[in-house]
């Protein structure tokens, strides 16, 4: 399909890797290594999607991102050495669609670039209303009718358990789910000793939809209190 | 029932030392006061052989008698008869109650003063009160003095050359002296207690018995043991058949053992006695003569003083046997109470607790109470009275009587002086005893409890609201002081004018004592104005010295940094170095109302600060303030400087970190390459995956330790927080060669802390665990819930030596000092700062090989919300 993503990295060397990496993946690679460059490249080129660094000379990359944001609505990756929340919020305020901290997970990074592309291509407008009987959250789609849940547009196998644990948080994002309630109303039994179980389909599920499994951003643990579905 | 049966033992031993003690001091007192004078221990003996005869009074009234009978015989008339003259007119008896009074008083006992009493009212009764006794009486009085004058005076002993009117007197004398005689035997010749014949020249004068002929056989009649005969030269006695060496050596001496009759070397026979023979006889066993009065009617007793002596010597004698009984009783429970002194003591104890209890005035005024009723007794009972008898009189009261009447027994028992004597030892012992066990007994009472509420109240005022109230009691003091000397000076001086004091001018005392008072009033007054001041200053220097306890390092009156409280601008004080204190104060102190004239702390034109006694230690204060400020400051900067370091130098490290997982990832997947070679990149993998997380975990760990650690505070069940943390860590925990064991309660136990930052605390912990525990050992997790507090617990055996001087949290510490394994050695460090960062305290203890690692949170309200 070969689409355009532009790298912008004062560093010449990740650049590079980025690029190699993506270009594994069977994309086209555009480079720039500042702010400055990357709007040049942009005002010259279609470009289907940004990774960004912050710390650069020149022009600093959320800098960069709001003048990209002032005239294109295609997605742009954040990249930072700088990993903590605080941060992170800042970068998708300013409007980033994502956010990697360095030192990145090549895989991971590949995930998020091709999730990104294909929200953007095939579902278009994140935003877009929902019909009936679909409640979508983010990158998530879940048909409630037929119970099936998509991940970008690509439908992710569950189990029935898994389903039933999916169901319920789908249709309650943002609230927490004591593991009790969630064995309770999942497997119709009373809940003994449930937090192993619903912690071990809780884990896998989260390997089939999240991006990092290890850093989850949809199902999410309320440590001490129980489980959530994360409200994008 | 041990108690009970040491209580019962306490009780008896007190009792028995009660007693003793009581009885010994009740006894003792008793017998001293009866013991009679002339007796000492060799001669006790004769209180108990009951002879009356023995005693002093009886050789007394022996002796007056014979006195008496040799005057009689001489004179014609009893010695000292005109003494005995109006006395022998106003009633014949009495002179037996007189002599037997004096025998008495000598013998200082109270008992037979009752008797003695009792006998003078039965007298009385048998005269007539109100008729011929008062005229006899006053007759007597009148005429005495002229018969006294007359016969010590110029008397011519010449019949011949006496005037008419001398010897009509003489007549008289004579007359009266046979009518003196003649009553004087009238009273006592019915008295066979006493038997008695007088003989003068051969010639029988008065008898009241025919004595066989007094020729020196010395028989006494029968049921008589007692016999004196006196021969005209010597005195004789013969008692119970055996005559008595009355001269000794022949020398008289008065010292109450010698009978007090002539014939002694140095109290020889006089002339005209030596022609008088009499002879006396006691009874042995005195029996009561009474007569009837045909005049009067009524009874009469007869002089019984020898019955009333015997008697009075028996009660006396019983009474002493009773009190040498009782003696000997305290005496053995005092010696047994010895035994028993620890329950004595413990009783004591006791009742001091109870005495603890009592308010220290009541103590003091029954203490007041007792000692002066005592010392009444004491000195009441010296003139024969005693309080219940003095109360009977002075309120002539019903009720005392009754009360007298009723109590009998008791009242005459406390009446005695000896109850004086045992009430005194206890109220002694007693309060001996409260001192001894009650330590503060000063502080148990009103005056203290007001005193303490005082001082308390005094507490919540400010210091210089107090040395106000003090000033006010000062002045007071002088006022009320001088009020007094005045009034004092002015008493004085009234006095001096009753006695007519000339030229005395109370006006300059008065004056005077004004003077002194205004002046001293006057001095009082400015050292408490100075005072005062000295007061608002310590006032202030507490409220600085608040205000840098509080953390508010910057100078109360901008003095100190440049961002001070207040608007105006600091000009001279900030630059001064700190090495000139004393400059420096007094630039703030002392030109400081310039710099802070708006400041909210009241300070007048003249500089505060600057004549008063504080102002160095305020000086040295504000140093100490300056310091600690620059020291908080400095502080805050590095710890500033040290995070922004690390975050930069992370921010450094992960940029070429990246390209180097970047490439080695390439490397990795990179295919055809030697053996070696892929043994090369997959050591460069590991190392820089640990490279990342090290670089991770310094920056986490740096910025927790400073306290810039974003935190999300929500309450949270602490067990399920473990359960969940073991769920996520399950797949770890199942291939490990360690198992868990845990215990954890049902119920939750709510916390108040970050759940995302506790997740990293246990799951490091378990790592740590799960890493440095011994193959096929447990690890034991529970969580406690201690009173309001929850203690989480992980135990587990080091698989190596545990070094004791080992600071497991410090950072980068770890149990092998090889670092070769995978950790970042952050582990315990993030696991302490974590904990400590969400408000619970992380306890590390190893034994021998258990490693135990303890977090505490303190457990939060049910109610409370989720904030």
């Amino acid at each position: 399909m070969s689409e355009c993503i532009l790298v912008v990295d004062d560093d010449r060397e990740i650049v590079k890797a980025i690029s190699i990496l993506l270009e594994g993946e069977g994309f086209q690679v555009l480079k720039a290594y500042d702010g400055l460059q990357a709007l040049d490249v942009l005002s010259t080129h279609s470009v289907r999607l940004v990774l960004i660094d912050v710390m650069m000379p020149k022009m600093d990359g959320l800098s960069a991102l709001m003048r990209i944001r002032e005239k294109q609505n295609i997605p742009v990756i954040v990249l930072s050495a700088k990993s903590e929340d605080t941060d992170k919020v800042l970068g998708l305020s300013m409007g980033a669609d994502d956010y990697v901290a360095k030192p990145y997970n090549p895989q991971e990074l590949a995930a998020r670039v091709k999730s990104q592309l294909r929200r953007y291509t095939c579902l278009g407008d994140i935003h877009a209303g929902s019909r009936i009987g679909e409640i979508r959250n983010g990158r998530l789609l879940y048909r409630t009718d037929e119970k099936m849940l998509y991940a970008d547009g690509e439908p992710v196998k569950l189990t029935a358990k898994e389903t039933g644990i999916i169901d319920l948080l789908m249709r309650n994002p943002g609230r927490v789910f004591p593991a009790e309630e969630i064995y309770r109303r999942v497997w119709e039994e009373d809940a003994f000793a449930s937090e192993n179980t619903v912690m071990v389909h809780i884990r896998r599920i989260r390997e089939k939809l999240e991006l990092n499994p290890k850093e989850p951003e949809y199902l999410k643990v309320v440590w001490g209190i129980g489980y959530k579905m994360e409200k994008h | 029932m041990d108690t009970k049966w040491k209580n019962i033992k306490n009780v008896l031993s007190f009792t028995v030392f009660f007693l003793g003690v009581s009885l010994t001091l009740w006894n003792t007192s008793g017998l001293l006061q009866r013991m009679p004078n002339e007796m000492s221990l060799w001669t006790s003996g004769e209180l108990f052989d009951n002879d009356y005869q023995q005693s002093w009074s009886f050789q007394n009234y022996i002796s007056n008698r014979l006195e008496d009978f040799l005057s009689i015989a001489v004179n014609g008339c009893p010695e000292g008869w005109n003494y005995y003259d109006y006395y022998y007119n106003v009633g014949e008896c009495t002179s037996d109650a007189i002599g037997e009074e004096e025998v008495i008083l000598q013998r200082g006992i109270e008992v037979s003063e009752y008797s003695n009493v009792y006998e003078d009212f039965e007298v009385w009764e048998g005269n007539d009160w109100d008729g011929e006794w008062y005229y006899q009486w006053e007759d007597g009085y009148d005429d005495w003095g002229d018969w006294y004058d007359w016969y010590n005076g110029d008397i011519p002993k010449e019949p011949e050359s006496m005037t008419e009117e001398q010897r009509q007197r003489l007549e008289q004398l004579e007359q009266r002296k046979e009518k003196i005689v003649a009553k004087y035997f009238a009273a006592i010749e019915g008295n066979l207690n006493l038997l008695y014949s007088i003989s003068y020249d051969g010639e029988l004068l008065y008898s009241n018995f025919d004595f066989p002929e007094a020729d020196g056989s010395l028989q006494a009649p029968e049921g008589y043991n007692f016999l004196l005969y006196f021969d005209g030269e010597k005195v004789r006695i013969v008692k119970d058949g055996k005559e008595i060496d009355i001269y000794g050596d022949g020398y008289y001496r008065d010292d109450g053992r010698d009978w007090y009759v002539p014939g002694y070397r140095n109290f020889p026979v006089s002339g005209d006695m030596k022609n008088a023979i009499i002879c006396m006889a006691a009874a042995e066993e005195p029996v009561l003569y009474t007569t009837g009065m045909d005049r009067n009617g009524g009874y009469r007793q007869q002089g019984n003083s020898l019955y009333w002596m015997r008697y009075n010597s028996m009660m006396e004698g019983k009474l002493l046997r009773w009190n040498m009984l009782w003696l000997a009783v305290g005496l053995a429970l005092l010696f047994f109470s010895c035994f028993c002194r620890q329950g004595i003591r413990e009783f004591a104890g006791g009742i001091a607790r109870i005495q603890g209890k009592i308010w220290v005035e009541c103590k003091v005024l029954l203490l007041l109470g007792i000692l002066y009723l005592a010392i009444r007794e004491y000195f009441a009972s010296g003139y024969g009275y005693n309080i219940w008898w003095e109360l009977a009189y002075a309120y002539d009261n019903n009720i005392v009587w009754a009360a007298k009447e009723l109590g009998g027994m008791l009242l005459s028992f406390l009446g005695d002086l000896s109850s004086f004597w045992v009430g005194l030892f206890w109220v002694i012992y007693f309060t001996i005893n409260d001192l001894k066990h009650n330590k503060k007994i000063w502080s148990h009472g009103v005056i203290a409890k007001c005193c303490r509420v005082a001082s308390a109240k005094e507490l919540k005022l400010t210091l210089s609201r107090r040395m106000a109230h003090r000033n006010a009691v000062l002045f007071a003091a002088i006022i009320v002081s001088g009020v007094v000397l005045l009034a004092g000076s002015a008493s004085y001086v009234n006095e001096y004018r009753l006695w007519r004091y000339q030229g005395y001018n109370i006006w300059k005392i008065f004056l005077l004592c004004i003077l002194v008072c205004s002046c001293l009033l006057l001095v009082v007054y400015l050292v408490s104005v100075k005072n005062m001041r000295a007061a608002r200053d310590l006032e202030e220097l507490s409220e600085r010295i608040r205000e840098i306890c509080k953390g508010n390092y910057s100078g109360i009156y901008g003095g100190g940094t440049s961002e001070g409280n207040y608007s105006e601008p600091v000009t001279g004080s900030i630059d001064i170095s700190s090495q000139n204190a004393a400059a420096k104060a007094g630039n703030i102190f002392g030109g400081g109302e310039a710099q802070c004239s708006d400041g909210t702390l009241e300070r007048d034109n003249s500089g505060y600060f600057s004549g008063s006694e504080l102002s160095g230690t305020l000086a040295q204060l504000e140093n100490i303030r300056q310091g600690m400020a620059d020291a908080v400051d400095e502080q805050m900067k590095s710890e500033r400087m040290k995070v922004e370091l690390i975050a930069n130098v992370s921010h450094d490290l992960k940029t070429p970190l990246t390209s180097i997982i970047s490439y080695v990832q390439f490397l990795k997947e990179e295919e055809g390459l030697p053996e070696h070679i892929q043994d090369y990149v997959k050591i460069l993998d590991e190392k820089s995956q640990r490279l990342k997380n090290m670089v991770q975990d310094v920056f986490a760990v740096s910025k927790a330790a400073s306290g810039e650690l974003p935190m999300n505070m929500e309450k949270l069940d602490f067990g399920k927080l473990l359960r969940q943390t073991m769920a996520d860590m399950d797949e770890e925990i199942q291939n490990s060669r360690v198992s868990f064991r845990t215990e954890l309660p049902d119920d939750p136990v709510m916390i108040v802390a970050d759940g995302q930052r506790m997740y990293r605390v246990f799951q490091n912990l378990f790592q740590n665990a799960l890493k440095y525990s011994l193959d096929g050992s447990r690890v034991y997790v529970t969580l406690k819930a201690d009173g309001n507090l929850a203690v989480a617990s992980v135990k587990n055996t080091s698989h190596m030596e545990l070094d004791e001087d080992t600071n497991f949290t410090e950072r980068f510490v770890r149990g092998d000092r090889s670092r070769t394994d995978g950790g970042s050695g952050l582990g315990l460090s993030i696991a302490q700062s974590f904990t400590e960062a969400c408000g619970g305290q992380f306890e590390l203890e190893f034994n021998a090989d258990l490693f135990i690692v303890s977090i505490f949170f303190q457990i939060a309200a049910e109610s409370g919300e989720e904030s």
